[in-house]
């Protein structure tokens, strides 16, 4: 188990995301720093585009690297054989092989993810190119692609160590990038808030972690060798099998790395802090956060779950505690329940959507508990239905967020009643904000409402009716303040007809994902067959 | 496999206007309505060739259209109609240029954008009536949602906006009960005979086979989720208070009470799934949902007496009438069920033609409500005659094409041995109070003494006198030859009657 020099194709997005970020920063150096707007705006647009080609650029590599679409054929002698080697040895380090030295996974779930955080980045920096931004612009692109590199890290990790470097990556970077408004009065907040609460929920996830290392060195020891710890996580799962899994420093070390990970993806009672930072944060960052960001601590809450705790699966009964299905069981059914009611009394749009967005982590939980399945095919569907709810997710979220990030840039604030009337003033953004509304809220023939399908047969069957019947019903919950947006830009009078004007190349960002939204919706199958790679995740 | 896709062309042909509509300049409202009015016309064509190439003598599922859309999930794309579907398509069809042409000049601004959701909501309640596949029925049944409450919402009177939100709650609040119950009935299918699969006609094959048995108390869940899912659409008291205040606050013309809220979505699901599907379960809950459904009838004529608003008072009829349909459904015998999808046409032809008749009045007067009228037929004598032969026909007169359907329903309801001759007695009640509540309504717009204001009111104009007389039309040739009616679907009935009495018989 040794780096060699042919498994750099194998991390190449990883290592483009790495070196774009610091282009970002050192191309911003040599521009010029002017004091004038101009100069300002200038400098803020060529960080913006370098950002969004370089994105753009890793999204093409990484999709031809994961052969979702097409493999590349031999060459045969003709003209394009550059091209055509070129695809060979990119492909080369596409899905399969073991992870590199155990600890970072190149199977096609870290493809899927990868694609996935890329993807969002690339949206949000659009958003942010339309966005007014003041100061510092190279900090901010690549803090970006920072963080999209930690979070790529978080969803291959099948190491511990790796596991905590990635996530605390793709936090810190975040952290500044809510506080990144030094001039407003929220945002500061929200940085200092996101800061506390993520290093402290990082410190529980790593006390977690000793104590599955304890747990481990004592197994070792008992099996009459040297205590030794191992990171793995495939390791820890071979050790905490059969009576070893209910080990309480075990049981312990699991609640601790599920409360870590809790702050990540943002479930009650984990969850104080998104609204006040999705708020705060200035409005492209709150995209970025409330999608990629929880997708990777899904991702990686999934992976550490099921390869390091499998046989401490139990069954999703909320009456007596079983293992991890269990404990997500009861998070998912506080969750649900909590922030759809939370979502009810709010009047700031960002920050019901935070509340939405919290109850949207309770419907991918669960995704999860179909683990407790002894059936393979059940668990594959649980797996693609995880990918599924988090990639239209994301897609819908950076959708939505991104028109807020409009509106608040055009009007400066984003309450509910600043959307007022708002056909009147950009019918093509309130359309697409309303069939975001709708994909969230889960009406057919929408992405969102395949998702919602997928899961709640993902929790049916994993034996959970009594908390799918609790989900539906906070569907319908949740239905009444998503109406409450769709009632604001339709039915209430405007206060202004002042036109809404949408930045081109923000609108770029929105029209995709609403267009991807409508397309999901309509061919769900069109991303469902490329999820299909995903079940047989390395490490297991 | 039918090779010409007539019954996609009947869902998508309004969609596809509703498009056009939209891609023509604002400006140009003539070229918009001549689109619209087009399409929703081609639709009833097509509709009707539709129901001339029915084959009468088969029961199952005809027209059958099939595309897989999600494979992997035995999800697909499945249009088909059969003797009880056919006739609620053609209803949609023959209702939505009715509904076009009563809105024009109705409707102050943004006519585009009306016409365009419309023709929309046409497609979604047509594709609710022909999917097969039930997934794709949940996804028609949640897109009839979106345009009716924009349409009550923007276009609608002073409580639009609480009336849209009530409507959309209520009936998505539901609707997805339906959900888990497609995913209960998918997901126990899939376990006992391995074909994953959203068919309904795959479903209900393995369930006649035995292949597929459901044990009582499953049955009872899913039968309950689908069961709140309908009732609710349908609606059936208690469920019943959004419909009444969508109508009472959507636009006087009446289009989009034709349009939306009349048809008969939630009666036919009962129909589709809970009688048909589950028969063991509809025989043992028929006694409970029988209460519910003569509740809903007197109860609602009560009320509907009570009212002074016109739209009011006829949202209460209509609540009535379900009541009636819901009863005979549940005889789960060939003339209650046979009754029921009549009456479900029957309602909604002499219903919506009544809300019409207020829209017109409306028009002249200002007002919906009843004690500003008095005498109208002094001034408006064809406009009061048309209106005396929708009432009565509403009222169940014989000759006209109330009393038929109800007639047969009840003789079901009366033979059938869950709901049994009480029940049909304090129905029969019911049929006394429509007569009250709506002569009452007649009576005091267009008799007694003129009020000096309203003797110079002008009579039925070319437009208003078509729309009457077309659908007067309907509604004497359907009393005058109910068999028109009845025909088509006796073989599909009778196979869902059969159905119940082999559960029946095996007891």
């Amino acid at each position: 188990m040794s780096f060699q020099l042919t498994d750099i194709p194998r991390i190449l997005p990883e290592l483009m995301l790495l070196l774009l970020a610091l282009l970002v920063v050192g191309s911003d150096v040599l521009t010029r720093w002017g004091r004038d707007p101009k100069a300002r705006a200038e400098r803020a647009r060529e960080a913006g585009q370098l950002t969004a080609i370089g994105l753009g650029l890793v999204f093409v590599v990484a999709l031809i690297q994961s052969r979702l679409l097409f493999t590349v054929p031999d060459p045969t002698g003709g003209p394009l054989d550059v091209l055509l080697t070129l695809g060979r040895n990119l492909q080369a380090g596409g899905p399969g092989g073991p992870a590199l030295l155990g600890a970072f996974a190149t199977d096609e779930f870290t493809m899927v993810a990868r694609l996935t955080f890329v993807g969002a980045a690339l949206l949000t920096s659009l958003l942010a190119m339309g966005y007014r931004l003041t100061a510092n612009p190279g900090e901010f692109y690549s803090l970006l692609i920072f963080s999209t590199l930690g979070m790529s890290l978080m969803a291959a990790a099948t190491e511990f160590i790796l596991a905590y470097l990635a996530l605390e990556l793709s936090s810190i970077a975040l952290y500044v990038l809510a506080g990144y408004f030094r001039e407003s009065d929220r945002s500061p907040e929200a940085g200092l808030k996101y800061f506390l609460f993520g290093s402290l929920s990082s410190a529980i996830f790593l006390y977690g972690i000793s104590l599955v290392y304890g747990f481990v060195a004592s197994e070792n020891q008992k099996a009459g060798g040297t205590p030794i710890i191992a990171t793995l996580f495939s390791e820890v799962g071979r050790l905490a099998t059969g009576e070893a899994a209910s080990n309480p420093l075990l049981t312990l070390g699991m609640l601790f790395i599920v409360a870590g990970l809790g702050y990540k993806i943002s479930v009650v009672p984990f969850h104080s802090w998104a609204p006040d930072v999705y708020q705060g944060a200035p409005p492209p960052v709150t995209a970025f956060l409330s999608t990629a960001s929880k997708t990777a601590g899904f991702l990686l809450l999934y992976r550490l779950l099921t390869t390091a705790f499998p046989g401490a699966v139990g069954a999703p009964r909320l009456e007596t505690f079983s293992g991890w299905t269990s404990l997500l069981a009861i998070l998912a059914l506080v969750t649900v329940i909590v922030a759809n009611l939370a979502a009810l009394p709010q009047t700031n749009a960002r920050r019901l959507l935070a509340y939405s967005s919290i109850g949207h982590a309770g419907f991918v939980l669960l995704a999860i508990l179909l683990w407790t399945s002894s059936s393979q095919v059940d668990r594959d569907f649980g797996t693609m239905a995880l990918f599924y709810y988090l990639i239209t997710y994301t897609i819908t979220n950076v959708g939505s967020f991104g028109v807020l990030a409009v509106v608040s840039g055009a009007i400066g604030n984003d309450d509910l009643s600043d959307m007022n009337g708002m056909w009147r003033r950009n019918l093509p953004l309130t359309l697409m904000m309303t069939i975001l509304i709708l994909s969230l809220a889960g009406i057919p023939p929408l992405a969102g409402f395949w998702a919602k399908f997928f899961v709640f047969m993902a929790g049916y069957q994993a034996g959970a009716v009594p908390l799918v019947a609790i989900a539906v019903v906070m569907t319908v919950v949740s239905l009444y303040y998503y109406l409450r947006f769709l009632k604001a830009m339709w039915m209430n009078p405007a206060p202004a007809t002042t036109p809404i004007v949408t930045p081109r190349i923000a609108n770029a960002a929105i029209v995709a994902s609403t267009i991807l939204v409508v397309l999901l919706g309509i061919v769900p199958n069109l991303i469902w067959g490329a999820l299909s790679g995903t079940t047989a995740f390395a490490g297991r | 496999m039918n090779a010409f896709p007539i019954l996609s062309l009947i869902v998508w042909l309004p969609a596809l206007g509703a498009l056009g509509v939209l891609a023509l300049p604002r400006a140009n409202l003539q070229a918009q309505r001549a689109v619209a009015m087009g399409a929703a016309l081609l639709a009833l064509a097509a509709a009707i060739l539709l129901v001339v190439l029915f084959d009468r003598n088969q029961a199952g599922f005809q027209f059958v259209e099939s595309f897989a859309w999600v494979p992997s999930w035995g999800i697909s794309y499945t249009v088909s109609v059969d003797g009880i579907s056919l006739w609620l398509v053609a209803l949609t069809a023959f209702l939505t240029p009715i509904a076009l042409a009563a809105s024009h000049g109705a409707i102050e601004r943004q006519e585009r954008a009306f016409l365009a959701l419309v023709l929309m909501l046409a497609s979604g309640m047509t594709g609710v009536f022909v999917a097969q596949d039930m997934l794709l029925f949940y996804v028609f049944f949640e897109f009839t949602l979106v345009p009716t409450a924009l349409l009550i919402g923007i276009w609608g009177g002073a409580g639009r906006r609480q009336a849209a939100i009530k409507f959309f709650v209520y009936t998505f609040a539901g609707s997805v009960f339906l959900l888990p119950g497609i995913i209960g009935l998918h997901l126990l299918h899939r376990q006992a005979t391995g074909v994953a699969t959203f068919d309904i006609a795959t479903i209900l094959a393995s369930l006649q086979l035995g292949a597929f048995q459901l044990d009582p108390a499953a049955e009872r869940l899913l039968f309950g989720l689908f069961f709140i899912g309908f009732a609710v659409k349908a609606p059936i008291w208690p469920f019943h208070t959004w419909m009444t205040t969508a109508h009472a606050e959507a636009p006087s013309s009446g289009a989009i009470d034709i349009a939306g809220l009349i048809l008969k979505i939630g009666a036919y699901g009962l129909i589709r799934f809970n009688v048909q599907l589950f028969p063991a379960a509809a025989a043992w809950a028929a006694p409970a949902i029988g209460v519910l459904a003569v509740i809903s009838i007197v109860y609602a004529a009560w009320v509907a007496y009570q009212q002074t608003d016109m739209k009011r008072l006829l949202a209460y009829a209509s609540v009535s009438h379900l009541g009636f349909i819901v009863l005979g459904m549940f005889a789960l015998n060939a003339q209650g069920i046979a009754g029921a999808v009549a009456h479900m046409v029957n309602s909604a032809l002499t219903t919506g033609a009544l809300f019409l008749v207020v829209g017109m009045l409306a028009a002249r007067r200002d007002s919906r409500d009843l004690r500003a009228f008095g005498g109208m037929w002094k001034a408006t004598p064809v406009l009061g005659s048309l209106t005396l032969i929708l009432v009565l026909g509403a009222i169940g007169l014989p000759g006209l094409n109330g009393f038929a359907s109800e007639f047969a329903l009840l003789q079901g309801a009366w033979r059938s041995p869950g709901i049994g001759w009480r029940y049909t007695l304090l129905a029969v009640l019911g049929v006394a109070l429509a007569a009250v509540y709506l002569l009452h309504m007649y009576r005091a717009t267009f008799m007694g003494e003129v009020p000096p204001d309203l003797a110079q009111t002008p009579d039925v104009r070319p437009r208003e006198l078509v729309l009457l007389t077309t659908m007067a039309t309907v509604v004497v040739v359907l009393g005058l030859y109910p068999a028109l009616l009845f025909g088509p679907m006796q073989q599909s009935v009778t196979q869902i009657a059969q159905g119940t009495l082999q559960y029946l018989a095996s007891r």
